[in-house]
């Protein structure tokens, strides 16, 4: 029996290797994603293990948020370095800055992917960057930069570098070309090293550190002195050894950039669905044309049960040879993952190539499940062919369901087998819950005989409908396209699941483009309704959560014309009690209720004003969500580990969601949250005044001292938002054109099955005069009819879907349902020319057919 | 002699109502061991519903089949599986060969099924008896329509089956594969004891069998000794008038 499953599979090798295809691409993607990511931590491992050199324990000020808050963190000041200085067993103890910083270069920006850092120079025991040309900075007037970024903007020693921190920018002269230890790449970040006061003047942090680093003498261990320090800190600073120090970043990277992997991943899921339909249709197809096989093994002796085997043991081998080769695949789409990213801002380091065991075994087994899983069903059909059938020709197989119990048994199967690969996958990401639930939901309710029969007989009546509707144009192709139209509804089932798998993608596409363009129509309506201002000023770059300088307002409140400025800062806090971080916006409740108009559901803008430094104002949102009311008491934990108590003085809606969960004032924010940057300022005019009379001006002196800065008007701003929407919407179609990809191969698949079918038939209309070209154009309006309908099924459900969340999940927070019909269109073309590549190879193959030969096949 | 096949009050329904159709409308019959027996009658006389019942590859409306013994009707599909891979043996019109194997395998095809191997002995024998030694690695595309019908020959006896169905056996071949077919028939009758029931409506391959039964109408209108094929011909002649 087993021989002639393997024998089968090597016979129709094509087919199975079409099908496998299917199920490579989306294993692909995700074993891709493994290896890249994998890779990007490695390499940080190694900076960071490099980093430890010569530091026997580290202090850091304690990250009570979490690693992956966008917060400041606390600084380290002058009196605990003495303290550190003074335990026994302490040889060198040093403090050091390492802030996100801009660097310029003939007033051009560096490393626009990648954020840059600033170091502050160090003992020479703990040094880890070596000068290659010139030398480390020792006057406060240099500076040495990376080899990596004066390479990619050719600097020399003796140019001058600009620095933008959280202060205004200042030029250094480049004293040095240095590469860090062990010379590992840092990907498109660039490290600039300063010595410590400047460093500290860079990072607004006079006086204070961000790290304390130790060496211990030669009589104390690690583990001793780290015990030491710790028993005289305080635990808002975390005390660790060296290479404590480096896990800790290491898994703290890995933490920041697990929302990439899962990212990534939940295309290579969307990939594999897709997939698993095409595998579902093909085995469907297969196993009808094999009925007589079936019927013979049956007749030979063959039990139900050797026939379902052979059937599933032909879904493995299918199975794991896509995986394998899905796993191959991943190796060549790593580096082109990375490429994606790099274009879309992006950098990460990534020195060699990392394939983790998990990578490798996660890949096999999700390709091989998944096949299994979608060929279970043809394969339980296959089991039902009567060995009589064997003796007829031109039998059909049944539509009749597989019996109950086998149905419930497939069921709970399917969840357990879900379930399973996804608590083996990932216990962490999001993306498996989805799954789980759209898969035990589609089983759920296709257990359900009736519900069953009722959706197949009712999709089945659209696709027809769709496809005649499609056909019209194609009527005035004379008998070609009525064949081409009749052969596509001949099977209205397998129509459906072709069309389903091109569906699935498109249907994400339409989906996410209609979200993309309510939310950018809605910050557009928000920002026209709430933004009272002139100018928005903001940093220039993406890359990194760089602030602005808290310098700005008063440099630009001097600028004539300008009447106003207020500044805003973003940073998290801990609400006791509520799990999670809470966002907290901080501003100026005087200046800022001039340039911007709050929706009050409860106070007014004299309960912002009254806010101090003990009142904070709750989003609706937030304060329906943990039933928080106007006088409640919350008790907020800041970045720093302190701990403040506000009292909610009102609650507001604002769709633009300039007001984050929490709302406290600026000198809160400044000492509690030690919030040292802004997010943005808004500039007001004098009245009368005209943007060309003071924008220039504002964006001279910025590009004179704040060169980070950039300044925008409302309309710019939209522009720019809408720009940002745009190149992730542009990432994610990116990554979705795999799985249209995928299902591309589902559209040959099927058309080869159905031409290998009617092969006789192709052969009778060869016979009685139909042209090879006929008989290709046929094919291909067979493809792009099927395409088409498969494209607009996706665009619709796309929308409906889009509409649904817009009325539940987004009704409220101002969204606005639009679609975007250009998108539309290109969608539907674009469906259309898939077709039409997909019927290029069986339309061929199709007029190829030797009229004979097909005559004489039965 | 003990029947190896028998069949009692034999009934086949197809369909409900106005358009039921009896294709059996009550039939007893018995085949013995070792003996050739063949079925007759036009289109639709219910020879092939005869055979699928006696086979258990259909369910009779009334009535019982029983297989060495075996009553039919108290077996489940996998039972009824067991039964025919162990006890039955397929000869069809249309050869049914699995393309992607070659003849040797489509030989032990039903043996690779069960699991067991093959007696070599026996396939030995079998073999050199169809007379395909020389094609074993051919693949049923490779050879003609009377080597395909011998290579299925030997399929049907290589599980030294109770009984060899062959349905229309001479169907797809000139007179001559055919009557080498038949003659192979007669040979396993003959040498090994094997009991065929064939399904024909060719006079000249009725003529070959110990026995010839005419259906008509779902009845058995004749059972008698076998005849020439000039007699088959009189005979079939006769019942029609």
């Amino acid at each position: 029996m087993s021989r002639v499953v393997v024998r089968g599979f090597f016979a129709r090798r094509l087919r199975a290797f079409l099908t496998g295809i299917a199920i490579a691409l989306g294993v692909a993607l995700m074993s891709g994603t493994y290896i890249l990511t994998d890779t990007i931590n490695h390499s940080f491992a190694a900076i960071f293990n490099t980093g430890a050199r010569g530091r026997s324990v580290v202090v850091t000020p304690h990250q009570g948020l979490g690693s992956t808050a966008a917060v400041q963190t606390a600084t380290i000041n002058e009196a605990t370095l003495a303290k550190v200085r003074k335990v026994p067993g302490v040889a060198v103890a040093s403090g050091e800055v390492f802030t996100t910083v801009s660097l310029f270069a003939d007033g051009k920006r560096l490393n626009k992917n990648a954020p840059s850092f600033v170091g502050s120079t160090l003992p020479a025991r703990f040094e880890n960057f070596s000068a290659v040309q010139g030398r480390l900075p020792s006057s406060g007037t240099e500076v040495a930069i990376d080899q990596a970024t004066a390479q990619r903007y050719a600097l020399k020693v003796g140019e001058t570098l600009r620095v933008a921190g959280a202060s205004a920018a200042v030029d250094y002269r480049i004293g040095g070309i240095v590469k860090f230890a062990g010379a590992t790449s840092f990907g498109g970040a660039g490290v600039a090293v300063l010595t410590l006061p400047q460093a500290q003047r860079v990072a607004s942090e006079p006086g204070a550190f961000d790290e304390l680093v130790v060496a211990a003498s030669p009589s104390v261990s690690d583990k001793d002195l780290r015990a030491r320090i710790r028993a005289v800190l305080p635990h808002t600073l975390d005390v660790r050894t060296g290479l404590q120090e480096a896990a800790q970043q290491t898994s703290d990277l890995e933490n920041q950039l697990g929302f990439l992997r899962t990212f990534l991943l939940i295309f290579a899921y969307v990939a594999l669905f897709v997939g698993a339909f095409i595998i579902f249709n093909t085995f469907s197809i297969t196993v009808a044309q094999r009925t007589r096989e079936f019927g013979l093994l049956r007749m030979l002796g063959a039990t139900r049960g050797q026939i379902v085997r052979s059937v599933v043991a032909e879904g493995v081998m299918l199975g794991l040879g896509g995986a394998i080769l899905g796993l191959l695949g991943g190796l060549a789409l790593a580096p082109g993952l990375d490429q994606l990213f790099k274009a879309f801002g992006a950098d990460l380091p990534d020195s060699g190539t990392v394939i983790e065991f998990r990578t490798v075994w996660v890949s096999l087994l999700a390709g091989t499940v998944v096949t299994v899983i979608a060929g279970l069903l043809p394969a339980l059909r296959a089991s039902r062919v009567t060995p009589i059938a064997a003796m007829r020709e031109g039998v059909s197989l049944t539509e009749k369901g597989v019996r109950s119990h086998m149905r419930r048994r497939i069921g709970i199967g399917v969840i357990v087998a879900a379930v399973l690969l996804r608590v083996v996958l990932e216990l962490r990401s999001g993306a498996g819950i989805v799954t789980i639930v759209v898969i035990v939901a589609i089983v759920l309710l296709w257990r359900v005989p009736q519900s069953r029969a009722r959706i197949k007989a009712a999709f089945s009546a659209v696709i027809v409908a769709l496809a005649r509707l499609l056909a019209r144009p194609l009527e005035l192709r004379g008998i070609v396209g009525r064949l081409a139209r009749d052969n596509t509804i001949r099977h209205p089932g397998r129509t459906a699941a072709t069309a389903m798998a091109l569906m699935i993608g498109l249907a994400l596409v339409s989906l996410i483009s209609v979200l993309a363009a309510g939310t950018k129509a809605s910050i557009n309506n928000a920002i026209d309704a709430s933004f009272a201002g002139d100018l928005i000023l903001s940093n220039s770059s993406a890359a990194g959560n760089t602030g602005i300088p808290t310098e700005i307002p008063a440099a630009v409140r001097a600028i004539p014309g300008v009447s106003s400025v207020t500044a805003i800062a973003f940073t998290e806090g801990r609400v006791k009690g509520i799990g999670g971080n809470a966002s907290i916006t901080a501003l100026d409740p005087a200046s800022f209720s001039r340039v911007y108009r709050i929706d009050w559901d409860k106070g007014s803008n004299a309960s912002l004003e009254g806010l101090g430094t003990t009142g904070t104002v709750l989003t609706k949102g937030f304060a329906n969500a943990h039933h928080l009311h106007v006088g409640a008491r919350l008790s907020v934990q800041t970045p720093s580990g302190q701990r403040v108590t506000l009292s909610v003085r009102g609650i507001a809606t604002d769709n633009a969601r300039l007001l984050a969960d929490l709302t406290i004032t600026l000198p809160l924010a400044r000492t509690a949250f030690n919030q040292r940057t802004d997010a943005v300022d808004f500039v007001s005019y004098a009245p009368g005044v005209s943007n060309s009379q003071v924008q220039p001006t504002v964006n001279r002196l910025l590009a004179a001292r704040f060169p980070q800065t950039q300044s925008q008007t409302a309309a710019q701003f939209k522009t720019s938002l809408g720009g940002q929407i745009n190149s992730l919407l542009a990432l994610i179609y990116v990554l979705l054109a795999l799985s249209v990809i995928v299902s591309l191969f589902g559209i040959v698949n099927t058309l080869v099955l159905s031409i290998f079918e009617r092969t006789r038939e192709l052969g009778m209309l060869r016979a009685i005069g139909t042209t090879k070209r006929q008989v290709r154009q046929m094919i291909r309006y067979e493809s792009v009819l099927t395409a088409l309908v498969g494209g607009v099924l996706g665009i619709v459900l796309g929308i409906v879907i889009a509409a649904i969340l817009a009325g539940t999940a987004l009704s409220g927070s101002g969204f606005v349902f639009v679609v975007p019909p250009i998108t539309m269109v290109v969608l539907f073309v674009l469906a259309g020319l898939a077709g039409l590549i997909a019927a290029a190879w069986p339309a061929r193959r199709a007029a190829s057919v030797d009229i004979l030969a097909a005559l004489a096949t039965e | 002699m003990t029947a190896i096949v028998a069949a009692s009050a034999l009934t086949r329904r197809y369909g409900e109502g106005d358009v039921a159709v009896d294709a059996l409308a009550g039939i007893d019959i018995e085949f013995e061991a070792g003996r050739f027996a063949a079925i007759m009658g036009p289109s639709g006389s219910g020879k092939s519903t005869l055979m699928h019942l006696l086979a258990g590859l259909d369910r009779p409306t009334s009535g019982t089949v029983t297989l060495e013994g075996i009553e039919l009707a108290t077996l489940d599909d996998r039972a009824l599986t067991m039964l025919r891979r162990e006890k039955v043996g397929f000869i069809f019109q249309t050869f049914n060969l699995l393309p992607i194997l070659d003849a040797r395998e489509n030989i032990t095809l039903p043996l690779s099924i069960a699991g067991n191997g093959a007696d070599k002995a026996w396939f030995d024998r079998l073999i050199d008896t169809v007379g395909i030694r020389d094609r074993l690695h051919h693949r049923p595309a490779q050879l003609s329509g009377g080597q395909q019908q011998r290579v299925a020959v030997a399929r049907a006896l290589i599980s030294r089956p109770a009984v060899v169905f062959a349905d229309e056996p001479t169907g797809n071949l000139d007179s001559t594969a055919g009557g080498e077919v038949l003659d192979l028939l007669r040979r396993a009758v003959d040498d090994f004891g094997q009991t065929v029931v064939m399904v024909s409506h060719d006079a000249h391959a009725a003529s070959h069998a110990d026995r010839l039964i005419v259906l008509a109408d779902g009845r058995v209108v004749h059972d008698g000794e076998a005849l020439s094929a000039d007699g088959v011909l009189d005979l079939m002649k006769s019942l029609k008038t």
